[in-house]
Order: structure tokens, then sequence, then C-alpha cells
């Protein structure tokens, strides 16, 4: 039996970390959590995880984006799947420059609050898409 | 000229797009000076800073680059491709890009061009900003406390916001892109541009007289001064490494063990090292330090004046500032002129 997949979740919001860990792991994930962009890099090194659940307002209103960018420029993770899930375009409503633009490096991008069930299929379908690092499909 | 504004509450979303045109570098903090680096999060980003220890130059001249790469079988290979990766510098200074402007002459505009220069310039987008003057700047008196040109877009401070100047179509594409987030200016916007540009040319503390200088220096060749201040010089070249203008490099080539395959490299070279003007038959024609760094003052203020009608130096104080014997450049010129007879300033020791 192979070992489960890993998908790290970067998430300032202990309920919303509560309720993704509770449903991914009942879905056979295995899951971890960091609170802030800088613990959350410093997991991704260490652990490698197959997919990653990225908030974007944490300490900074910013600090998603600025994660991404590092992620992305870290051997290993560059092609890391990435989704992220931000309530950003509601709570600033003067920000609205699409995720589709080219801008975010991410594979997809799903507004907060996420529907359950939508997430455990794009979460499937990335991890299952994406060997390795050899480099997922940035659809988003 | 297209003109936007953007309120300073908004830049650290602005600045989260940018990444679309490059990756992102940006004034930080480096140990007690400042550094253009990839930020990791927005508050690292020093929007107001005096000055960066290193100029942007270090991105469009490498301190060390492989220009190709060789073997006996397969020939050489090019490294353009590796140049020309998009970079985006956000928050850099006008005579900064002043400075890349004069490179520009050197590298891209001159008789002989350079590919490897011309690819990094093409995809470097340049945000510039407008900055408070230190006692060690004096760009006014360079005349490259502004430019009109060498930028994409360039940001100056009017109170809660920035007037955004868009230089090129990419900077109108990056106002695009953004758009949202940048507002029409005023005619109260326009008012506050001028009552501050009035401002910021009064703040200069240090001013250096260009008039006549090249003449002067031509009555001082022989003058005393040289060998005193080679007499304090360490002929350390850092002021050429900090130097936004100096673009000395040396060339060799290194071969992997084996010895078939190798790389040409090309690296900061300075004309303050003492293997600078050695040639073959080991003669030295720069063999003293003072003949080094009077060299160095004839090169900036008058060589390059005869050549492209102005100093290559731009008053940025780098080289007062990081010199580890205090030389200071501005009380050099006025010891030059007969109006001083210092060449150093009170603190003497690197502070960048």
């Amino acid at each position: 039996m192979s070992d489960p997949k890993k998908v790290l979740i970067i998430d300032d919001d202990p309920d919303f970390v509560n309720a993704v860990e509770a449903l991914l792991q009942s879905s056979g994930y295995e899951v971890s959590a960091a609170v802030n962009g800088k613990e959350g890099l410093h997991l991704a090194k260490t652990q490698q995880p197959d997919l990653i659940l990225l908030d974007v307002m944490m300490t900074e209103r910013t600090e998603g984006f600025f994660t991404l960018q590092e992620l992305r420029r870290t051997p290993g993770l560059t092609n890391t799947p990435v989704i992220v899930i931000s309530s950003i375009y509601a709570e600033q409503p003067i920000f609205r420059v699409s995720p589709e633009a080219g801008w975010l490096p991410a594979n997809l991008f799903l507004p907060k609050p996420v529907d359950p069930g939508r997430l455990l299929e794009e979460a499937r379908r990335l991890m299952e898409t994406a060997p390795a690092a050899t480099g997922g499909r940035r659809d988003q | 000229m297209k003109i936007r504004k953007i309120p300073k509450s908004n830049l650290d979303l602005f600045v989260s797009v940018l990444p679309a045109f490059g990756e992102l570098y940006a004034p930080v903090r480096r140990g007690k000076g400042f550094a253009f680096d990839r930020p990791s999060r927005w508050s690292e980003v020093q929007i107001s800073y005096p000055r960066t220890i290193l100029p942007p130059k270090k991105f469009l001249l490498p301190p060390r680059e492989v220009t190709f790469r060789f073997d006996a079988k397969d020939g050489f290979r090019s490294t353009l491709d590796e140049a020309a990766k998009p970079v985006v510098l956000f928050g850099v200074h006008p005579y900064d890009i002043f400075g890349l402007n004069i490179l520009d002459r050197v590298f891209a505009q001159g008789k002989f061009k350079d590919p490897y220069y011309i690819a990094r310039r093409q995809n470097t987008t340049i945000i510039g900003v407008d900055f408070e003057p230190d006692e060690k700047h004096f760009a006014y008196s360079m005349n490259a406390e502004f430019v009109d040109s060498g930028f994409d877009l360039f940001l100056s401070d009017i109170g809660d916001h920035y007037l955004v100047l868009v230089g090129t179509s990419r900077g109108d594409d990056i106002v695009v892109m953004s758009g949202c987030l940048m507002e029409e200016p005023t005619e109260d916007d326009f008012a506050e541009y001028k009552r501050r540009s009035s401002r910021h040319r009064a703040a200069y503390k240090s001013r250096v007289e260009l008039g006549e200088l090249p003449e002067i220096m031509e009555m001082e060749y022989h003058s005393k001064v040289w060998d005193e201040l080679g007499e304090l010089c360490l002929s350390c070249g850092s002021c050429s490494a900090v130097c936004p203008t100096c673009y000395c490099f040396d060339i060799g080539d290194e071969l992997e063990l084996g010895g078939v395959p190798g790389s040409r490299i090309r690296s900061w070279d300075s004309c303050l090292f003492k293997n600078h003007a050695l040639v073959a038959g080991g003669e030295n024609f720069r063999h003293s330090r003072a003949s080094r760094i009077k060299y160095r003052f004839y090169h900036k203020q008058r060589g390059f004046v005869a050549e492209y009608g102005r100093p290559s130096c731009i008053g940025c104080g780098r080289c007062a500032e990081c010199c580890p014997a205090g030389i200071d450049i501005i009380k050099v010129l006025e010891t030059i002129r007969g109006e001083g007879n210092e060449l150093r300033n009170g603190s003497t020791g690197a502070t960048a």
C-alpha cells in the first residue's frame, strides 16, 4: 500500500484549518498546517507535500502572494500544486486583478468560503495530474 | 506622458501583481544598509531608503557571468538566453536610473553593442521612486536628480498617494493590469507634485560645482593632491564596485577538470586594482596607488565628458559612504578647484 498523499495548509484561521484538516484526513490524506508564510515555507521545504493550500491574508494582507513567489523559486517546490484559497477579493473590493491574468503562479484560485466537495475534487485532481516534482498543470 | 496616481495604502496590492512582468526585486534591509533583493513579504520592502549598497547595475552587468560555454566536441554555446530572464526592479531612485541610462550609452548605444547587457536591459522592468537626499547625495549637482526616460513607471510621493508617471508601453501594460488600483490625478495632485519637486531640489545639502571642472582638471593634472590621495587610498576597489557607472570588466576562461569543456567568464574589474594596467611583458603603466586613483577621477570627471558630453558620476554618494579610508569625492573636487583642502570626510570606515 502506498504512503498517503501529504497536504500542507498555510492559513492563520484555526477554524478553517481544523475544518479542512478533518475533511482531508477523512479522505485519507496526511495533513500538516502552518499559521503564516514563513512557517509554511519551512514545512514545505522539509515535508515536500504533494499539495499546498495557501491563504493570502495572514500576518500581512498580501503575505500569501509573496509566499507563493518564494515557493515557486524553491528547488523541489517549483511545480508542487498550489491552491490559493482566499477571501481577498471580497475583503479588498478595490483589488480586482483577476487571478487568471497571469500574475499568480498557482494552479487554482478558490474564493472563501470554499465548497468542501469542490475542494476535495480539485485536490484529488491536482495530485493525480502532478507527478512528484515534475510539474502540475496550471489551470486557474 | 500618461500619468495616474495610486494610494500609498494600496502599494502592497500593486506590488503583488508585478511578478507577472518578471522576478521581483526591491530595496530591503541588508545589515546596516539596503540592497535590491527578493522580498519574502511586503513589510520587508523599504520604499524610503537613502541608497542601496550596490546599484542596480548588478542586474545588467552581473559581478560575474558566464558568457558562453565551450568544449572540443560541440564548439561553444552562448548563455544569452539565460541573460534574458525577466526581472522587475521596484523602488529605483532617479539617479540610479540615470546611471543605467549612462551604461546604455556605453553598452547599448555605442559602436560596440553588448548583447548580454542589451538582453538584460530589455527584460528588466524599472519602477522608480523618488527619495529624500541625505548629506552624501549630490545628484542635483550632477543633473541626475530627475529622469525623464529609462524607467517603465516612476512613483512620486504627493502625500497620501504616489503620482505614477508611465514611461514605456510596458509601464502602460502594468497600469492597465493593475488599473483598478490606479486613480486619475487632479489639478491639486499636480500642484502638490510641483511643490514637492521644488522642495526636493532645495533639500540637497551637498553640492559640487561642475562649471569648468574638465578644464580645471587639465590644469591640475600634476597637482600634489593626487599623491596625497594615493597615500590615503587603499586601492581596495570598493568605490568602483558600488559605483552605478563603473563598468570595467575582465575576461577569462575557466576549464573544468580534464581540460576539455570550459566557460568564458566576465567579471567586474577595477582601475584601482594593481593588475588593471598590467600588460604583456610585465609592464604596469599605473603602478602606484596615486596614479590609479587619479586615473579613476580623470575617467569619471574628465574623460567621460570628452566621450559622452557629461561626467559619468551621478552623485549618489556611494563611494564616499563605502570608502574605508574616508575619501570623499565632494571634498576631493573642492580641493582640486582650490575651494578646500580636505580629501576625507569626518568618519573613516565603511558604513555600507
